[in-house]
């Protein structure tokens, strides 16, 4: 039995040793080779974190030194992993979702040598080490691995739109990443050190210190980028509008929000002792998340492309996690991993089924569509159950963690945001079950024949495989997140705990917290009421929404001029963003 | 004079920034963005600079030399490595586009603008 | 274009005092008080027996960084080949065409100064790998340098000439190939017990061109990843320049 530390560098040195196998064979391998392998890589990943996320949460964090460099007294000289159960639990998590990917787009990637594969090997290895390592340089180098095959990934289909697309996601991200090595270089100058932990034991040392708390916003406001929080969000929905089906369920389901997972890392552990990156966090994010759940939902219930409406709903659910953040609480903490989950799961499986109907359909138009999803049932009721679970349904993994950062939001700063991530859940969640009864049950009113054409230029049919397959991997990634979700919510506690190197044990009331019925309910019912208000828009009457209409119109014109797809307005918001971090610590 | 390094780096990532936030060419952005990075490169290796220090190689000198920081310049090595990367990554899609259509202004170039409600 | 400059006008006026502030508080220039660095200096040359602190750095201390990098560069390159050959078409890029557009007519002194300077070129990178351990230099500086001496035989000798000699299979071979060596000699230490990447072999004697251990074999790995991975770039790059002959059309 190999001891379980020996197994810490694998779960991201694997993918990458068999992506560059994969890499010099590529010439010589048979079709299907590269899937299976991809496939094989990604579940041992899974198997691997999930062993150590076992072992974690039994005797603690697992630090490992690469090259064996352990620490010498006051310097450490090597890199290291600090693989705690949440950690762990999360590289488990995006193991499976690797290899549901996979099963999900067999056969799709036919063309190239094994290139596909190769980048998503080598992304899936970056994710594990990005959730993994204890080096802030090191994070930023798999921050950078990981961007740069999301990049190619995205223009994969090399229409004009993905192109664009790809080209706003790169040019903002890559601003990201240089802000994130600037962050570094202050922290270095400062201390003169990279590992977590000599960072934060020097940082609880400085005290009040302008170079700390720039390094601390240069950085938060890169993983903000990534994660797409108000107002960095903007590249996000033209990336996941455009990049292929089972590249957005990665996108979506885990890349943004390991963005979050690291910024908790900051928070909670690097920058811990810093009071001004504390008021940072408490007050400024989660009115950010806030912000950000609302806008995000709004401009969801506003799409009729359906991956731009997952896109905006995942802006919207990155939202509620960053409350979860925010809220500087062991339960909050426990929320954003189970939420991190959750919703992975729950948003992976709705980015497959639109990319069902893209294979099968030929169209991601949700007018164009109106009942056509008549003989693809089993889609349909996936997506009834999956539209619900977004909308907050009292069900399974996500309401867990929806239930413990409302509850975190609700102790940090009153019912405000608690109220935000109701109705952004309702939003979102009633925006996937009305484009399900229009698609699957030919309700609503009839598309006007003349507006049809108008959404997108020629969208791209997807490669066509069997229903079953692109259908098994959507299904167990719901089977997945029905599971009970007091467990997940007790695992989610339980890793909050041992969350950074001293854990949170101290921050106390971990076991006492109270979840409430209510806000699940209120948030599902309002869900329904607004895919069932859009829906019977022929029957009620007309004056009803003639009335939402014109409050509505301004609104919704008016965002959509600030989601301009223009890199220029972006990069010029995120100026806006940073400004905005130091205009808050002066006067704060 | 102490200050100078930094606010060179800081004058690099803005004019960059604003290179980008007014560019009307795809190739001239990819550009503004290298400006940005060199700001890092100008960070890090200010960084690590030490008065009078040799360069961490002790083939001619021997160890305890005071020297510039190593470590800084390993992680500007990386740095430089992403550059060529996003350069590489961004010319292919640029010349995609350039296919495509016979304008490479941002402005002109939009993904799914159109929204068109429900 | 107005309302975003305003925008980002707003957001740079809340940076410049927060700014000014940090210069300000930052260490004085040219003092650096980490300890990183200097430790770095100190023990590196009697630990690894190497005098290149950069590459000692590089490839023990900080081994992982630099494994994450070559891998962002085949990230990168696999990225690229697979944007520049979408629309060709796979078979089209395996095959070279029959020429190049003509891009400038070469100069008889072009040619001549290319073909004397491609070999030193491809020598000085190779020279410049091998001692990345010694003096400043090491595989990413040499791999680039020897793809840079391959770029000079299309300089010199034009399209047809480089295509001969470029193969992409063999070329991705030596990238995915050169990747795969420096990630297998991680896991050597490994099969012993040790920590992934420990530097278990032989160190040889300081400011000999092999001393380093495992550092020299993961410093192949990268010479090979980066040569292979940048004339990759370049075969995809330059197939734009290809003529549109009468075979292609079909």
């Amino acid at each position: 039995m190999i001891p379980p530390l020996d197994l810490v560098p694998l779960p991201a040195v694997l993918p990458l040793a068999v992506a560059a196998a994969m890499l010099t064979a590529a010439h010589f391998l048979p079709a299907r080779v590269p899937d299976a392998v991809a496939m094989l890589t990604a579940l041992a990943v899974a198997a691997i974190a999930a062993v150590l996320a076992a072992d974690s949460a039994q005797s603690g964090m697992l630090v490992y030194w690469f090259g064996g460099w352990t620490p010498r007294p006051g310097v450490v000289l090597g890199i290291g992993f600090g693989v705690d159960s949440a950690s762990a639990g999360i590289a488990a998590f995006i193991g499976l979702l690797f290899a549901a990917t996979i099963v999900f787009a067999w056969g799709y990637f036919d063309e190239v040598h094994a290139h596909f594969h190769v980048l998503m090997l080598l992304f899936l290895g970056a994710m594990e080490g990005f959730c993994l390592t204890r080096d802030l340089f090191n994070l930023f180098v798999w921050f950078e691995v990981m961007s740069v095959a999301a990049f190619a990934l995205t223009a994969y289909h090399l229409e004009r739109p993905s192109l664009v697309g790809a080209l706003n996601f790169t040019v903002t991200n890559s601003l990201a990443s240089f802000m994130m090595l600037a962050g570094i270089g202050l922290i270095y100058a400062r201390v003169g050190a990279l590992d977590f932990q000599a960072l934060s034991t020097a940082v609880a040392r400085q005290g009040a210190d302008p170079v700390t708390i720039g390094a601390f916003c240069l950085l938060a406001a890169a993983l903000m980028i990534k994660a797409a929080i108000v107002p960095f969000h903007f590249w996000l929905s033209d990336a996941h509008a455009v990049a292929p089906s089972p590249v957005c369920v990665i996108f979506s389901g885990a890349m943004v929000a390991v963005g979050l997972f690291a910024l908790a890392k900051l928070a909670f552990w690097v920058f811990a002792g810093s009071a001004e990156a504390r008021f940072l966090v408490r007050d400024c994010f989660m009115a950010l998340g806030g912000t950000t759940a609302i806008l995000g939902a709004l401009m969801a219930w506003g799409q009729r492309h359906l991956k731009r409406m997952l896109a905006f709903s995942t802006i919207a659910h990155l939202g509620i996690m960053l409350a979860g953040v925010a809220a500087l609480s062991s339960t909050g903490l426990a929320g954003l991993f189970v939420y991190i989950v959750g919703h992975g799961l729950v948003k992976g499986s709705l980015f497959m089924l639109a990319g069902v109907l893209l294979a099968t359909r030929a169209s991601i138009d949700e007018l164009e569509l109106r009942g056509l999803g008549r003989g693809l049932g089993p889609a349909g009721i996936a997506m009834t159950v999956a539209g619900l679970l977004l909308g907050g349904a009292p069900w399974g993994v996500l309401d867990a963690g929806m239930r413990l950062i409302g509850a975190a939001a609700r102790g940090g700063t009153g019912v405000a945001v608690e109220a935000a991530i109701v109705f952004a859940a309702a939003l979102t969640g009633g925006a996937v079950l009305r484009a399900t009864g229009r698609i699957f049950l030919g309700l609503g009113s009839k598309p006007d024949p003349a507006e049809v054409e108008v959404p997108t230029e020629a969208e791209q049919k997807e490669a066509d495989r069997p229903l079953w397959l692109m259908m098994t991997p959507c299904v167990a990634l719901l089977v997945l997140a029905l599971l009970p979700g007091h467990l997940a919510a007790k695992a989610g506690l339980a890793a909050a705990a041992g969350f950074g190197h001293e854990g949170l044990a101290s921050a106390a009331g971990i076991t006492a917290v109270k979840l409430s019925e209510a806000p699940p309910i209120a948030a599902t019912l309002l869900a329904i009421a607004i895919a069932a208000f859009d829906l019977a828009r022929d029957r009620l009457p007309p004056l009803l929404y003639r009335s939402t209409d014109r409050a509505a119109g301004p609104l919704f014109r008016g965002l959509g001029v600030l989601h301009s797809g223009l890199v220029g307005d972006y990069v010029a918001w995120i100026c806006l963003g940073l400004g905005g971090f130091a205009l808050a610590l002066a006067f704060g | 004079m102490s200050v100078l390094p930094w606010l060179v780096a800081a004058w690099l990532f803005a004019i960059g920034v604003y290179g980008i936030v007014t560019s009307r060419n795809f190739i001239h952005l990819i550009g503004c963005l290298s400006v940005c990075q060199s700001s890092t490169y100008v960070l890090l290796l200010s960084i690590g600079y030490r008065w009078g220090g040799v360069v961490p190689v002790f083939y001619d000198q021997p160890v305890g030399t005071p020297a510039v920081d190593p470590v800084v310049q390993a992680l500007v090595l990386t740095d430089i490595v992403v550059g060529a990367t996003i350069a590489a990554l961004l010319l292919a899609m640029v010349i995609q586009v350039g296919r495509k259509d016979d304008t490479l202004d941002p402005q002109r170039l939009r993904p799914l603008v159109r929204e068109g409600r429900r | 274009m107005r309302p975003r400059l305003v925008i980002a006008a707003l957001g740079g006026l809340g940076l410049l005092p927060a700014i000014w502030k940090i210069a300000l508080a930052m260490p004085a220039f040219g003092e650096p008080t980490g300890a990183y660095g200097p430790v770095v200096n100190r023990l590196g040359p009697p630990l690894r027996h190497v005098s290149n602190m950069v590459g000692a750095v590089n490839f023990d201390f900080r081994g992982l960084d630099t494994l994450g990098e070559e891998l962002m560069l085949v990230a990168a390159v696999t990225g690229t080949v697979l944007l520049l050959r979408g629309i060709r078409g796979e078979d089209l890029s395996a095959r070279p065409a029959t020429a190049g557009l003509p891009v400038v007519k070469r100069a008889e002194s072009t040619i001549l100064v290319s073909r004397l300077l491609g070999p030193l070129v491809l020598l000085f990178g190779f020279y410049m790998a091998m001692h990345g351990m010694t003096t400043p230099g090491g595989g990413f500086q040499g791999g680039v340098a020897l793809a840079s001496g391959l770029l000079l035989l299309y300089v010199g000798d034009g399209y047809r000439a480089w295509r001969t000699l470029m193969r992409s299979p063999l070329l991705a071979a030596v990238e995915g190939g050169g990747a795969l060596l420096f990630a297998l000699a991680g896991f050597l230490p490994m099969v012993d017990g040790k920590a992934y990447m420990e530097n278990v072999l032989p160190l040889g004697n300081i400011r000999d061109v092999f001393s380093g251990g495992l550092m020299l074999v993961e410093n192949g790995g990268v010479a090979l990843a980066v040569a292979g991975g940048f004339a990759m770039l370049f075969l995809e790059f330059l197939e734009e320049t290809r003529a549109i002959d009468g075979e292609d059309r079909g």
